[in-house]
């Protein structure tokens, strides 16, 4: 189903829904455009290439509580974190969305991931297809496009007098105000992207990983962990406990393979102990381990790894490397 | 009504704690529920994630059987900040419990074969409820030999149960130490050097194999001169993971999850891993 919403109509929406939940939109945070809770409408940024970060935060916060730890008398109870709110994340963009599905994956595979599956289930995604495409960008060539449907409950596409607003699942059709018109026009194009070969990626990479390559290209690496934190399907986490006049908490926070110690054993023994095996690490397990235990490559082409990488080390480089070295092993 | 979270541990009390070694404890815990208590079914080689509270929680090899009855044993050595923190709880004293988790070793499966168990360190804890089995079972296997070694004679783990062990039916136990004390009278040698000295044979055997890597390599390789295929020599692998429930990706290695995956692996499959462990 396909709706015409003018800004006002969108603007009005907008408060209504703010009063019934919890809105996440991008706003700007230093410099950055960024997903938060807004409190007002006028907070949200309409006109943005892509946020600084995806909007994974809201489904799997950098830091949360999973559970706080009450002692009394000697007894204990363990008092669980709970989703309180419906929330609405508006604006975000298609392969962002994707990411998210992604993340389904390890999150929602039983046992699943309390915590993220009431988010989840409490929000509804509201897109905002790209109208043009970052110099980054590489979604189409990760199976993902500018204007694609498949992981929101609504998308929206501006055009010149308002915004098109294709309804996508039931959960969208519910958070919609009755009375407005069916949009009868045509889609505008989507922009067109670069694309790069992705053809036979997951056994292209499957040959290499005793590659020289993977040392060669990590000898640049700061190990600075940027690419696991703007990463949309990114989500090694640690757990640890904090001790607060004389409350415990069990919080949960975003890790990264690339993390010296990350694979360190209590014994003391760890499989990765290079710069080099690390980096291979983090290709590996979106181009191989994921696709093999959840059918589709971790990456949704944002490019935000590349662009926030301080060495230049970008997946599509690194992805097209993979293939020139099978083709040349396969050559000779 | 909320979900119920997977990260939340059960409640339990810890019964009993004893030195096994100068840091090796072992905790009898407890859980205080007692329909969990009566549901918590687990087999030789899984593992749970205990809590000390203020402190974390890490992984242990549950090292009791379930038809012992008496509560879960766990034997942790003091290495960091969450095993300090539970050794130094007191009878009482609570913690959580999260498991059991992985899967086990096929016990089931290796009846009627010659069991060869080697076993360095804390290495020996995985091991323990796998010779507590075979024992309580003896008829069913051939002939189990256990190969244990430790620094010094102080640290070999089980010492109060090598009695039992010794005096079973076509049971033999080697003891061997790194360096011997006054008192000791026994091998002063390593692990490989003692497997190679004895020279099981590998038909119809089964070797399985828990200790520190260096350990494991240099016996791995006496074991393939002596003839083990890599389908005949288990092991379990260790990870210091963080959920035990295939999300937090601590343990990944290669294609797999220690934590769902295995722990228990056989030398075989280890070998078609992408990454070795």
């Amino acid at each position: 189903m396909k709706l015409f919403a003018s800004r006002d109509d969108l603007i009005c929406w907008l408060e209504s829904l703010l009063q019934q939940r919890i809105v996440v939109a991008p706003v700007r945070v230093e410099g950055q455009t960024m997903f938060q809770p807004i409190s007002k409408v006028e907070e949200i940024i309409f006109d943005f290439g892509n946020t600084t970060l995806s909007p994974k935060g809201w489904f799997l916060p950098p830091t949360e509580t999973l559970f706080s730890v009450r002692r009394d008398d000697g007894q204990v109870e363990l008092v669980p974190m709970l989703v309180e709110h419906d929330a609405v994340v508006f604006g975000l963009r298609p392969c962002d969305a994707r990411g998210i599905a992604l993340m389904d994956g390890p999150f929602l595979q039983e046992p699943s991931d309390t915590l993220y599956q009431e988010r989840r289930s409490r929000t509804a995604l509201v897109g905002l297809a790209c109208h043009q495409a970052q110099p980054e960008c590489f979604c189409t060539s990760m199976g993902s496009a500018p204007d694609d449907l498949s992981h929101v409950d609504i998308l929206l596409t501006e055009v010149e007098d308002g915004y098109i607003v294709q309804v996508v699942t039931e959960k969208g059709k519910a958070l919609l105000p009755k009375g407005w018109a069916k949009y009868k026009g045509k889609m505008p194009t989507p922009p067109q992207l670069k694309t790069i070969p992705t053809k036979e990626i997951v056994s292209a990479v499957r040959e290499l990983f005793n590659d020289p390559y993977w040392e060669r290209l990590a000898d640049r690496c700061l190990h600075c962990n940027i690419c696991a934190y703007v990463c949309p399907t990114c989500y090694c986490f640690d757990v640890r406990d904090y001790p607060d006049k004389g409350k415990v908490e069990r919080v949960r926070s975003w890790e990264s393979c690339q993390s010296p110690g990350f694979s360190l054993t209590a014994g003391g023994y760890d499989p990765r102990t290079t710069k080099g095996e690390r980096l291979r690490q983090r290709f590996y397990h979106k181009l191989l381990y994921f696709p093999e235990r959840f059918q589709e490559v971790g990456c949704v082409g944002c490019g935000r790894c590349g662009k926030a990488c301080p060495v230049n080390i970008d997946i599509r480089e690194v992805i097209s490397d993979l293939q020139q070295l099978t083709e040349a092993r396969s050559g000779s | 009504m909320a979900l119920e979270s997977p990260f939340i541990p059960y409640v339990a009390a810890l019964k009993t704690a004893i030195h096994l070694t100068p840091d090796i404890k072992l905790l009898s815990v407890e859980l205080e529920d007692p329909d969990i208590r009566v549901g918590f079914d687990y087999k030789p080689g899984q593992f749970a994630l205990l809590s000390a509270f203020g402190e974390g929680e890490a992984p242990f090899g549950i090292v009791s059987l379930p038809e012992q009855g008496d509560g879960l044993e766990f034997a942790v050595r003091r290495i960091g900040t969450v095993t300090r923190a539970l050794q130094e709880l007191e009878p009482g004293d609570i913690l959580g419990v999260r498991g059991p988790f992985g899967n086990y070793f096929p016990l089931e499966d290796y009846a009627g074969r010659n069991i060869i168990i080697i076993g360095g360190g804390i290495g020996m804890a995985p091991l323990r409820p796998v010779i507590n089995r075979i024992l309580q079972r003896r008829d069913d296997y051939e002939d189990l030999l256990i190969v244990n070694g430790a620094r010094t004679p102080q640290d070999l783990v089980f010492q109060p149960e090598f009695p039992t062990w010794k005096a079973a039916p076509r049971t033999r136990l080697e003891l061997t130490v790194d360096k011997g004390d006054e008192n000791w009278k026994g091998r002063v040698a390593l692990v490989p050097d003692v497997v190679k000295e004895l020279a099981p044979s590998p038909d119809n055997a089964i070797a399985i194999i828990c200790g520190p890597p260096i350990m494991i390599r240099f016996t791995l390789s006496v074991l393939k001169n002596l003839g083990f295929e890599d389908n005949q020599i288990v092991t379990t692998l260790e990870a210091k993971l963080k959920c035990g429930l295939g999300k937090c990706a601590r343990c990944n290695i290669g294609e797999k999850y220690i934590c769902q995956d295995g722990p228990v692996f056989t030398l075989e499959q280890i070998s078609q891993f992408l990454e070795q462990p």
